[in-house]
C-alpha cells in the first residue's frame, strides 16, 4: 500500500480518533476527510489540473496540513511559504517553482496579485471524496525552497517516490512503531522538513498530531503539552533541550515513549541529562540532508552503554534501509575506516535533482560505478563496525598555516571546560591570514582560564586568537545555530 | 514588593534584552503586543529577570505564563518564597 492510500485508510478507519490538537482545538479524522473532500472540489473547480505545484501559505492551521492531504490525493505537490519570511522572497519561491495557484487560510490573502488564491477554510461539502488521482512515482509531493549561497533560493524538489522509500525506511525499523493511541509533537516550520516526518507518520498510525501556536513561547510550550497532554512522541532538534536544560529535574515524562532529534550535531553529556526526564523512551540521532528525504541514517541512543561519540557529538548511526553511504577524500577515493572525508549519499531517497538548477547539479552529484550519489558537503568517518560519525561541515575543516583543523574539536574542549553553547569559526585576519575565532554564549566569562584549559589540550595553532561572548546565540529558522550571522561579529569588531 | 517597582525593574530587563524601549509593560501586555518578544528573547528575559531579583522561577509558572500580570505574580511569589527561607 502506497502512503497515499494509507493516509485515506487513516481516514476511514479512525474517523472518530482526534487527527489534530491545535491551539486547544482539536480535529477528528472524520473532520480531516471532510475538509480534504472540500479543498478538493475547489482545486478541480479551479481547474489547477495542468499544474503539479501548488503554493501553500503555512499559517500552521488544520486547513493547512488539510490542504497537504488534498494535494496529494490530487496527485500534486506543494510549495510551502513561510508567514514570516519577507513576502518578496515567499513571491520569488512562487514563481521559481512556477505556481499559478496558492492555498490559503489567511483571512485575507497577500498573493491575490499574482496568483489565484484558494481559500481553504470554506465549507464546500459535506461528503468524502477521497478517490485517488493515479501519478507517476516522479511526480512531486513538495519542494522545499532553501538559501542558496548565491541569494537565489534553491529548491529540492521530493517526489511521491522519494516519500514513499522514507516512509519504507523508518517502517521496517523494529524499534520504532507508532500506534494509534500515541499523540506527537509537531514543533517544525512546515518550510522545514522535519515537519513532514512530524506530520506524516502519525497520520499513517491514526494518531494525534499536537502543535504549537505561532504566538506561543516554544520551549514552555512544549512542556506544557507535555505535561497537559502527555505526548507520546517527540522530534525535536538539539536547542530545544539546550533551553530546556535549566529545568531537566522538574521534567518527568515516563509517557514518552520516543524522542527523535535531528537537525545538528547532539552531543551526548546534554542528551545524557535530558534521558533522565523521559526514562523510559527510545532516544534517536537522526542524520540526513533535506535533498536525501529527511532522514537518511539513524543511532539509538542508549543510557545503559557507552554510547558512540566523537569529539563529543553523538554518532549518526547507519544508514536506513536502502541508502548507501560512502566516504571519499579530496582526491575522490574512498577513505579508509576511521578517516575523515566528505560524505556520500545514494539511495531511492535521493532528489532527482535540484529544481531547474543545470549549474548547482552539475557540482552536487557524483556517478560512482553506475550509482548516482549526493555530495553532502559534510565531513564524516566510519568506524570498523559500520557506525558514521559527523564532524562538520566540510567548509568547517580549516587550514591555518598549512595545519589542517577541525573546528569541532576546539568546540570540544570548550564545551569540556564551560558546558557552553559556543561555536569556533574560521575568520581571516587583516593580513589575509586564516585565524581561529571563538564566539561563546555568555556574558562573563573568565576567559583566561578557558585558554589555559585549550592549550592543555590542542597544539598552539588550534587555539583561537578573537574571542566574541554573546548573550545568546542566533539560530536559523530549522534551528540551527546561524554561523553566517554570528561570523558578521567579527567582520564588525 | 510593590507592583509599581516590579513593573519598573521587569520594563528594564525587557529594553536590555530586547535594545529598545518602544513599549509600555500593562498587566495583560502579552507578547504580541511588544515588538521582539518572541520564543528565544523571552528564554533571555526571563534570565534578565531571575538575576535582577535573585530568584529562580518554576518551569510549571513559566508554562503558563502568557501576560505580564502572570509574570508579576510569579516574581511576589518567588521573591515571597525567597524571604521566608532567610
Amino acid at each position: 500500500m502506497t502512503f497515499v492510500e494509507k493516509l485515506r485508510n487513516s481516514i476511514l478507519q479512525y474517523p472518530n480518533n482526534i487527527a489534530f490538537h491545535i491551539d486547544e482545538t482539536q480535529y477528528t479524522y472524520a473532520q480531516l476527510g471532510i475538509a480534504v473532500s472540500s479543498i478538493r472540489l475547489v482545486l478541480k473547480e479551479q481547474d489547477v489540473g495542468q499544474n503539479p505545484l501548488v503554493g501553500l501559505v503555512t499559517n500552521d492551521d488544520f486547513y493547512t496540513y488539510a490542504s497537504i492531504i488534498a494535494l496529494w490525493f490530487e496527485g500534486k505537490g506543494y510549495v510551502p511559504i513561510n508567514t514570516n519570511a519577507p513576502v518578496e522572497r515567499n513571491r520569488e519561491v512562487l514563481v521559481l517553482a512556477e505556481t499559478t495557484h496558492v492555498l490559503d487560510s489567511s483571512e485575507t490573502s497577500i498573493y491575490t496579485d499574482s496568483h489565484s488564491v484558494i481559500n481553504t477554510t470554506k465549507h464546500h461539502t459535506s461528503a468524502l471524496h477521497l478517490d485517488l488521482n493515479n501519478s507517476d512515482a516522479n511526480t512531486l509531493a513538495y519542494i522545499i525552497f532553501t538559501s542558496g549561497t548565491t541569494g537565489v533560493p534553491k529548491g529540492v524538489p521530493i517526489s511521491f517516490a522519494n516519500l514513499q522509500a522514507f516512509v519504507n525506511a523508518i517502517a521496517v525499523d523494529p524499534d520504532f512503531e507508532l500506534v494509534p493511541s500515541d499523540r506527537c509533537l509537531q514543533m517544525f516550520e512546515m518550510t522545514f522538513d522535519f515537519s513532514v516526518v512530524s506530520y506524516l507518520l502519525p497520520l499513517l498510525s491514526g494518531a494525534s498530531i499536537y502543535t504549537i501556536p505561532k504566538s506561543a513561547i516554544k520551549y514552555f510550550y512544549i512542556v506544557k503539552l507535555i505535561q497537559e497532554h502527555k505526548i507520546t512522541v517527540l522530534s525535536l532538534v538539539p536547542s530545544i533541550i539546550h533551553y530546556l536544560q535549566p529545568y531537566f529535574q522538574e521534567i518527568q515524562a515516563p509517557q514518552i515513549r520516543y524522542c527523535s532529534f535531528g537537525g545538528s550535531a547532539l552531543y551526548e553529556d546534554i542528551v545524557s541529562k535530558w534521558s533522565k526526564c523521559i526514562p523510559n523512551a527510545t532516544i534517536f540521532n537522526y542524520y540526513g540532508p533535506t535533498e536525501c528525504t529527511i532522514y537518511s541514517s539513524c543511532y539509538k541512543f542508549d543510557s545503559q552503554i557507552k554510547n558512540k561519540t566523537y569529539n563529543g557529538i553523538l554518532s549518526i548511526g547507519k544508514p536506513l534501509h536502502g541508502i548507501e553511504f560512502v566516504i571519499l577524500d579530496q582526491n575522490g577515493n574512498e577513505s579508509p575506516v576511521g578517516e575523515l572525508g566528505e560524505l556520500y549519499i545514494a539511495g531511492h531517497q535521493q532528489t532527482l535533482e535540484y529544481w531547474k538548477r543545470e549549474d548547482v547539479n552539475q557540482t552536487s552529484f557524483m556517478n560512482i560505478e553506475g550509482v548516482r550519489y549526493y555530495k553532502t558537503g559534510d565531513l564524516c568517518y566510519v568506524d570498523e563496525e559500520g557506525f558514521f560519525y559527523y564532524s562538520g561541515r566540510e567548509d568547517f575543516q580549516v587550514k591555518i598555516r598549512g595545519y589542517r583543523i577541525e573546528l569541532s574539536e576546539i568546540e570540544f574542549y570548550i564545551k569540556q571546560h564551560a558546558a557552553l553553547n559556543c561555536v569556533a569559526i574560521d575568520i581571516v585576519n587583516e593580513l589575509g591570514n586564516t585565524e581561529i575565532g571563538m564566539v561563546v554564549e555568555t556574558k562573563d566569562l573568565d576567559v583566561k582560564p578557558l585558554i589555559t584549559h585549550l592549550k592543555e589540550n590542542l597544539p598552539e595553532y588550534k587555539i583561537p586568537t578573537q574571542i566574541i561572548q554573546l548573550k545568546e546565540f542566533p539560530y536559523t529558522i530549522n534551528g540551527k545555530i546561524d554561523r553566517r550571522t554570528i561570523r558578521t561579529h567579527f567582520e564588525t569588531k | 514588593m510593590e507592583k509599581k517597582y516590579i513593573i519598573k525593574k521587569i520594563t528594564n530587563a525587557f529594553s536590555t534584552v530586547l535594545e529598545h524601549d518602544d513599549f509600555e509593560l500593562k498587566e495583560e501586555t502579552t507578547a504580541e503586543d511588544v515588538s521582539g518578544w518572541e520564543s528565544i528573547t523571552h528564554m533571555m528575559i526571563i534570565a534578565e529577570i531571575e538575576n535582577t531579583f535573585g530568584i529562580r522561577f518554576k518551569l510549571m509558572d513559566l508554562m503558563q505564563m502568557n501576560t505580564i500580570g502572570d509574570l508579576i505574580q510569579s516574581v511576589i511569589k518567588e521573591v515571597d518564597t525567597l524571604s521566608k527561607n532567610v
